[in-house]
């Protein structure tokens, strides 16, 4: 039998280590930096150093970021408005009305988190659109880098946030919602032969009724959020793995040329090494002290300027623009015109305009708009980083020459589907007529 | 051909492939339930009220999203649910009313509907005539109740356009 030694509460008799309970923010070394990463729970998903080009804001407009705090600004107003609002058909739009007229403070948390709902899609689309235009979706330099993947993360992130946006606008149970989840289950519907079956699923029956506002309210308050929030933890996850910015990639094959003389580097503990992302040599030359700075406080510095930015952005916003509030869901009388929210006026735009006639067939602008044209451009997205040729030095650097065809395409794109916004959004009156916006649109009774 | 298994490997197979069925038959138990079993849909077949309390030309019928028509003693119904998306259309009065055979009968005209969604078109016999429309609104079939007289719709049965109930 073996006898094992005793442990000691003793400290361990080591040079130069120091157990620290505290960490700071404002580190006087090195060393307590690397340690506030080690030590801090909230922290540690943070490199201890990061590289310098991964900081500038020109490169990254640090968007993603942008985005992750709205999605926290969205969890935290939504909370008290999940205390308020009742999911029935019966009480949820005169809880809303309570929310904006009784409610202290309740139509400012409404119009925060109605406000941060549209203004992270506008993150959200922008970050997809620089991490396109940058070809960060590229591997660069680094061994075992699989940003494909995190792309493709990036894109079914897109469309959690979009439906996200959809189930949300459905609970007040206003003529917005209620129309626009009519015409948006019908363009589920106009799929061939599955296509009803999938609608009945949405909607739990076959009218719009409680059952559909009970399962637009499970998805949005609990499936899609933590749907969301997985992502999102997986998407911040595989930056790390992929060895921080595809823009700092390019720093490393550009360091890689020089011939520096490997410096001591070693200040901080070895998590904060990223495993086999990058040769020693490359490391130890990345990670000189002119290329890098200190995590904290340098990197959350600026990670906090934006998030409490957006949230001081958003707080003040949201006492100035109050949300509106349409009449109560009325399944009798389509409001006219009925328009959806302006991120999907260009889908409705669309499916205005795709039914096609060939001889006596017909095929409904709903199915080829609604369905075959969104499916092929999400599904072209999604897996774009496997058609992208271009050689490795594209990747991490604004309009590069290499990818100039497909960064045209892909603006080309993003344009047509602006303009297609705008013109549902200010050039579209009654009846989906077209109306310039300095044109009166006639008078039409409000009723039949 | 492979290597011969061993019991132990076979049975580990067997064990994880196992395992998995389970948590797919779970798991689509339990997206089954969410598909609903029993339709509390409104009924089918809606009685309207007497047939002569209709006024001559169009009533809309806000509940069954539904236009009757009137032209005397004769009768017919068109869905207002727009073929494209399913919103409601709207009846606009013509300026003159027109008569046309519709089915091969003789109808006077006196409406044509718009849908405030996609700007769908349509005829006052539901033809779709511009606009993402795929067909034309919906004819349903009336009768009269043989227990009370009154005018009764059945939306889940779609008629011809040469439909027309035709009151003694």
């Amino acid at each position: 039998m073996k006898i094992l030694p005793r442990k000691t509460d003793a400290a361990p008799e080591a040079p130069n280590v120091h157990q620290t309970p505290l960490w700071s923010f404002r580190p006087r070394s090195d060393r307590e930096s690397g340690d506030a990463v080690v030590s801090n729970f909230l922290l540690h998903w943070f490199p201890a150093k990061a590289l310098k080009p991964s900081m500038n804001w020109s490169y990254s407009f640090w968007l993603g970021t942008a985005s992750a705090a709205l999605f926290l600004l969205l969890i935290l107003s939504g909370l008290p408005l999940m205390f308020l609002y009742v999911p029935s058909v019966e009480r949820a739009y005169a809880s809303i009305k309570d929310v904006e007229y009784v409610i202290t403070f309740g139509s400012w948390l409404r119009s925060i988190h109605r406000l941060s709902a549209h203004l992270m899609v506008v993150a959200v689309v922008l970050h997809l659109a620089r991490v396109f235009l940058t070809g960060a979706y590229k591997n660069g330099t680094g061994r075992g880098q699989r940003r494909e993947w995190n792309w493709l993360l990036g894109v079914v992130m897109l469309l959690a946030t979009l439906f996200l946006s959809f189930t949300g606008y459905l609970l007040p149970w206003d003529q917005l919602a209620f129309w626009a989840v009519t015409v948006g289950t019908n363009i589920a519907a106009s799929i061939p032969w599955v296509g009803p079956s999938i609608r009945e699923l949405l909607i739990g029956g076959r009218v719009i009724e409680q059952p559909t506002l009970i399962r637009f309210y499970a998805l949005h308050v609990f499936v899609l959020p933590g749907l969301l929030g997985a992502l999102f933890v997986y998407h911040m996850w595989r930056i790390r793995k992929d060895g921080g910015l595809a823009g700092a990639d390019r720093e490393a094959l550009l360091a890689a040329r020089a011939e520096v003389e490997p410096t001591p580097t070693k200040t901080y503990t070895l998590l904060g090494v990223a495993r086999g992302t990058a040769p020693t040599i490359r490391a130890t030359t990345l990670e000189a002290p002119h290329r890098t700075v200190n995590a904290v406080p340098d990197l959350i510095r600026r990670a906090a300027i934006v998030s409490i930015g957006c949230i001081a952005l958003l707080s003040m916003l949201a006492v100035m623009l109050r949300s509106p509030l349409e009449e109560a869901a009325n399944p009798m009388i389509t409001p006219n015109p009925a328009k959806a929210p302006w991120y999907f006026l260009w889908l409705q735009e669309i499916v205005t305009d795709t039914t096609l006639h060939i001889g006596s067939f017909t095929i409904n602008g709903a199915f080829i708009g609604g369905v075959i044209l969104p499916g092929i451009l999400v599904t072209l997205l999604a897996f774009w980083p496997w058609l992208d040729r271009s050689p490795a030095g594209a990747t991490g650097v604004w309009f590069p020459a290499e990818r100039r065809t497909q960064n045209a395409v892909f603006l080309v794109l993003l344009v047509l589907v602006l303009l297609l916004t705008v013109v549902g959004t200010f050039l579209r009156g009654p009846y989906w007529d077209f109306y310039w916006p300095w044109q009166a649109w006639p008078a039409i009774p409000g009723r039949i | 051909m492979s290597e011969p298994t061993n019991r132990r490997e076979f049975l580990v197979t067997m064990g994880i492939a196992a395992g998995c069925a389970g948590l797919v038959a779970q798991g689509a138990a339990s997206l089954r339930s969410l598909v609903p079993n029993v339709s509390y849909d409104a009924p089918t077949t809606v009685k309207l009220g007497p047939p002569g309390e209709f006024p001559d030309g169009l009533k809309y019928l806000p509940e069954q999203r539904l236009f009757v028509f009137r032209e005397g003693n004769t009768y017919h119904a068109i869905s207002a649910t727009c073929t494209h998306l399913g919103c409601t259309v709207r009846a606009e009065a013509l300026s003159q009313p027109q008569s046309v055979s519709v089915g091969g009968k003789p109808m006077r005209v006196t409406h044509r509907f718009l849908c405030p969604c996609h700007g769908s078109k349509y005829e006052g016999d539901g033809t779709n005539v511009a606009g993402p429309a795929p067909k034309p609104l919906a004819w349903y079939h009336l009768e009269i109740a043989p227990d009370d007289g009154q005018l009764v719709v059945d939306l889940a049965r779609e008629v011809g356009h040469d439909f027309r109930l035709t009151t003694a």
